[in-house]
């Protein structure tokens, strides 16, 4: 008679636990694709450009160099000024979300994610068609005998950017406020201290782990930053270590290489410096507080309760105007540079027949690229948060490297190696399906990891005691119960896949152009009325895409417990 | 029922809505000096929105609540002096220890050499000396809620507020704690409110107890009172264990189905009789007393200091409980048993909840 414990298949393969070698097969996979080019970058970096000795002869011409300095110390003001703004606009808004209760919160809340929406650089000329020379707020000024200070440089970069990266900072020191016990800030009044007094004793010392985070993010997104002061700095006028580095690229292709892979190290060695900092300076005490926070918002009185929509209202809006610019212009007629007060579908008909195979490219690579996320970094995301030991945590610190790797360090990265046997990519879809999979895996990772966490560990055990094996487990417990934060990682993964510029605008040739590189190319020529059609049509697909996503998120999130 | 002088905390007509739902229906409480009142109740009751609004976390709808003959309505809560200790303890996890305890006392801004002396004699007292320098991380539950007592007492509030300050500790701990908490607020002579659902916590620390149920104040009285003589059905029901009856009262008396009749003087009605499970004790069949009513044993829990058994009445089935102490000889599980009780220590209840006898 057959018994149910029985049941369990007896091949050695449904016994064997699949994990470590799944874990070290993405690690290896992660080694060719991130250790590799980085290293090879950092080998180039030390080996001299006229005396093909190694050492820091290629440090020495840098720094020797007024113009390099310059792209240096332009890099650095952009990161900070940047990240000044970004947190001005942030910070506000995420105590209003976490503390008060007003009337059009959630509404308002869409608009905050639409600014996550449109590539920073598509703001870029947005600032070039009101604020450049003959752009209509400038023109409108100077008919009052105003001239406006220019946009090209320092500052319009550094807005450009933080309006695309302050829902960074919102969504950061939000979710940092909400796990501040409201307790603790009532025990804080209640021993006598007023608003400010436990604003700055209790509330600031316990999101500064948060706000720290989210400068940081918000730094790196600058100084990463490709496409603004590709557009903004005006090339040469303006150079930034991003641009600097793909100029140098450039010229350099078949010369010996050397100085553009200086600067990608100059460039990585900020981000390392600054993400190293941040980490020291908020581990020094874990200031989590032991119980949930108790989630009741505080509802405002009468009038204040519309003071308080008001101005969130107005900061989104402000936040989202370049985007609503670039869209209402698309659909303008555009003379020279200067957009007239006439509708016309004609540069949707331009980029249309500009467009070549950008449009299909851009979706299917985006499309193939977020399958393999999602594939990779669900298992990778449950590998590393479930299993301890060596292998778990180093694959788990490399898959992280390219999230603070800049993507033309990266791109240039993989330029060099990939461009001869025994890996010859140059010019394929594949490398910058690659590049687009491994630049946005750590989305995955961390979402995923996130979410396993907080599943109880014992729903295994029991599918494995019940005679299921160990893949089984995996397959028909852990992974529905993962669905919310797969649906995260892939949301924002989507997004930012779809329109990324900064590596596949290294590693693109004629016919793997992709929409956000046709888009840029306009914009950096100065055809805005084309820009402006593919811009639209960029922003139209990401934001389709994540409010499927949201939608999809929607409705199941109640089935899971533990999840917020 | 405060003889004396003015209380000390005075709580009028207080009524705090919520939408439609009523937290706070008119309540009126008083304390006086030194004394330590407890709110009791099961949650939702409105003993935690009482407190807040006595904290001045919350603003009542109407009503005024005074500490020392001054109204506090208008108060912010970092004015008002009090102490609170919460919870989830709320210790700031970004300071020390000393730092937790001295934050009130800066905030008033007492010199330091000042500062420390007391903050050292409040560690020495809630006895965590040799901690000063710790962060909350590395201290346990009951640690942490000296911490909160010490920095709640340090800064000499006019009143303690303590919302369900045990309730995050184990057992045992619980017990230890609030003899802690009993005696250094004796000591101090500190008027307290203490919030908790716990019944058995209540009887033991309080002076006086405020049942409530549904945003009102059921009955004050001290445990004692509280316990032996309910002023309504749901206090008799909700501390300490009670069998329940129905009966009908005619021509001055209570009939309980075809069993026992009790004299009762009030008028023509259906009414509730409780009977604490203590007060049910095994009677001789042989001499069977006048108030007494069979029933089947269906389970005995030995319990250690005591026996309970669950019983089934013979008449209409009613599921009853009995304590007995757990010497002496007991009825086996299965059989019938015949149990006597004294008709002094019964209570009667209308069907609206108000006692008649």
């Amino acid at each position: 008679m057959k018994r149910a414990y029985d049941l369990p298949p007896k091949g050695a393969l449904a016994r064997l636990d699949p994990w470590p070698w799944l874990g070290t097969a993405a690690f290896f996979t992660v080694v060719v694709f991130v250790a590799w080019p980085l290293s090879e970058l950092a080998l180039e970096s030390f080996i001299g450009q006229e005396s093909q000795r190694l050492g820091f002869e290629n440090y020495a011409t840098f720094f020797a160099s007024s113009y390099f300095r310059r792209a240096l110390f332009n890099s650095l003001t952009i990161g900070a000024l940047g990240t000044f703004i970004a947190l001005c606009i942030g910070v506000p808004l995420a105590f209003a979300y976490a503390r008060f209760d007003f009337p059009g919160r959630d509404t308002i809340e869409v608009g905050i994610l639409l600014s996550m929406l449109s590539p920073p650089f598509v703001g870029a000329y947005a600032w070039i068609l009101m604020f450049g020379r003959s752009g209509w707020v400038s023109e409108f000024a100077r008919g009052f005998g105003i001239d406006l200070p220019p946009i090209y440089g320092a500052f319009g970069i550094s807005m450009a950017c933080a309006f695309g990266l302050y829902p960074l900072v919102f969504l950061v020191v939000r979710s940092g406020l909400a796990r501040v016990n409201r307790s603790l800030e009532e025990a804080a009044y209640s021993l006598g201290r007023g608003r400010f007094g436990v604003m700055f004793t209790i509330t600031l010392p316990l999101v500064l782990p948060a706000l720290l985070t989210a400068a940081l993010l918000v730094f790196l997104g600058v100084v990463s930053d490709f496409g603004t002061p590709g557009i903004l700095g005006e090339g040469e006028r303006f150079p930034v270590l991003a641009t600097l580095a793909y100029s140098l690229y450039l010229s350099e292709i078949g010369a010996e290489p050397g100085m553009a892979a200086t600067t990608c190290m100059i460039l990585l060695a900020i981000t390392l410096v600054l993400v190293l900092g941040v980490r020291f300076l908020s581990s020094r005490r874990s200031v989590a507080s032991d119980t949930a926070s108790d989630l009741a918002l505080r509802a405002l009185a009468g009038s204040k309760k519309w003071v308080m929509t008001a101005g969130v209202a107005l900061l989104v809006l402000t936040a989202n105007m370049p985007t609503i610019v670039v869209v209402v212009s698309s659909f303008l007629e555009v003379r020279g540079a200067v957009f007239q007060p006439v509708l016309t579908l004609a540069n949707y008909h331009n980029a249309m027949a500009a467009m070549g195979n950008a449009l299909w490219n851009s979706l299917m690579l985006a499309a193939i690229a977020l399958a393999l996320i999602i594939m990779v970094g669900a298992g990778v995301g449950y590998y590393i948060s479930r299993r301890s030991g060596l292998l778990p945590r180093a694959l788990d610190l490399l898959i992280m490297v390219p999230f603070v790797v800049p993507g033309t360090v990266l791109g240039i990265g993989y330029a060099r190696v990939f461009n001869e046997p025994p890996l010859l990519l140059t010019g394929t879809y594949a490398i910058i399906a690659i590049v687009y999979v491994i630049r946005r895996l750590p989305y995955m990772t961390r979402s995923c990891a996130a979410i396993v966490f907080q599943i109880d560990r014992g729903l295994e055990d029991a599918s494995l005691s019940l005679g299921r094996p160990p893949l089984a487990g995996f397959r028909r417990i852990v992974l529905p119960l993962m669905r919310p934060g797969i649906v995260a990682g892939a949301a924002i993964a989507w997004v930012e896949v779809f329109s990324e510029l900064s590596a596949s605008i290294v590693l693109y040739t004629g016919p793997t152009r992709t929409l956000p590189i046709a888009a840029y190319q306009q914009a950096a020529t100065g055809d805005f009325g084309m820009a402006a059609a593919y811009s639209t049509v960029l922003v139209g697909i990401a934001a389709t895409g994540l409010f499927i996503f949201l939608i999809a998120a929607r409705g199941r999130r109640d089935r899971v417990v533990g999840w917020v | 029922m405060n003889s004396g002088p003015a209380p000390h905390l005075s709580i009028e007509g207080i009524v705090k809505r919520y939408g439609s739902f009523t937290a706070l229906d008119g309540v009126t409480l008083s304390a006086s000096r030194g004394e330590l009142l407890t709110l009791l109740g099961p949650s939702g009751c409105g003993k935690t929105t009482l407190l807040r609004i006595i904290a001045g976390f919350l603003q009542p709808d109407s009503g005024e609540v005074s500490v020392a003959g001054r109204s506090l309505n208008k108060v912010p809560p970092n004015a008002r002096n009090l102490g609170m200790v919460f919870q989830n303890y709320a210790i700031f996890p970004h300071l020390s220890v000393a730092d937790n305890v001295a934050y009130g006392l800066r905030a008033r801004g007492i010199a330091s050499s000042e500062i420390a002396r007391r903050v050292a004699d409040a560690l020495a007292r809630v006895r965590l000396a040799g901690f000063a320098d710790r962060f909350p991380d590395a201290l346990s539950g009951g640690q942490k809620q000296r911490v909160g007592l010490a920095r709640a007492m340090v800064i000499e509030p006019e009143l303690l507020l303590l919302d369900e300050p045990l309730s995050n500790l184990d057992a045992k701990l619980r017990i230890e704690m609030r003899q802690e908490i009993r005696l250094m607020q004796r000591e101090l002579g500190i008027t307290t409110v203490y919030v908790t659902h716990d019944q058995e916590e209540a009887l033991a620390i309080s002076d006086r107890i405020a049942v409530m149920d549904r945003g009102r104040v059921l009955q004050v009285g001290s445990p004692r009172d509280i316990y032996e003589q309910p002023a309504h059905a749901f206090v008799a029901d909700f501390i300490g264990g009670c069998n329940w009856f129905e009966g009908t009262v005619s021509n001055g008396e209570l009939r309980l189905g075809a069993g026992p009749r009790l004299a009762c003087s009030a008028a023509p009605q259906t009414a509730r009789l409780a009977l604490r499970w203590e007060d049910l004790r095994p009677a001789m069949q042989t001499d069977p007393p006048q108030h007494c009513l069979a029933a089947r044993v269906s389970i005995v829990s030995y319990l250690g200091h005591r026996v309970r058994l669950h019983l089934r009445a013979c008449e209409d089935g009613t599921e009853l409980h009995a304590d007995l102490p757990s010497y002496g000889e007991l009825p086996a599980e299965g059989t019938i048993a015949l149990f006597a009780f004294d008709p002094q220590r019964a209570r009667v209840f209308a069907t609206d909840g108000k006692r008649l006898l």
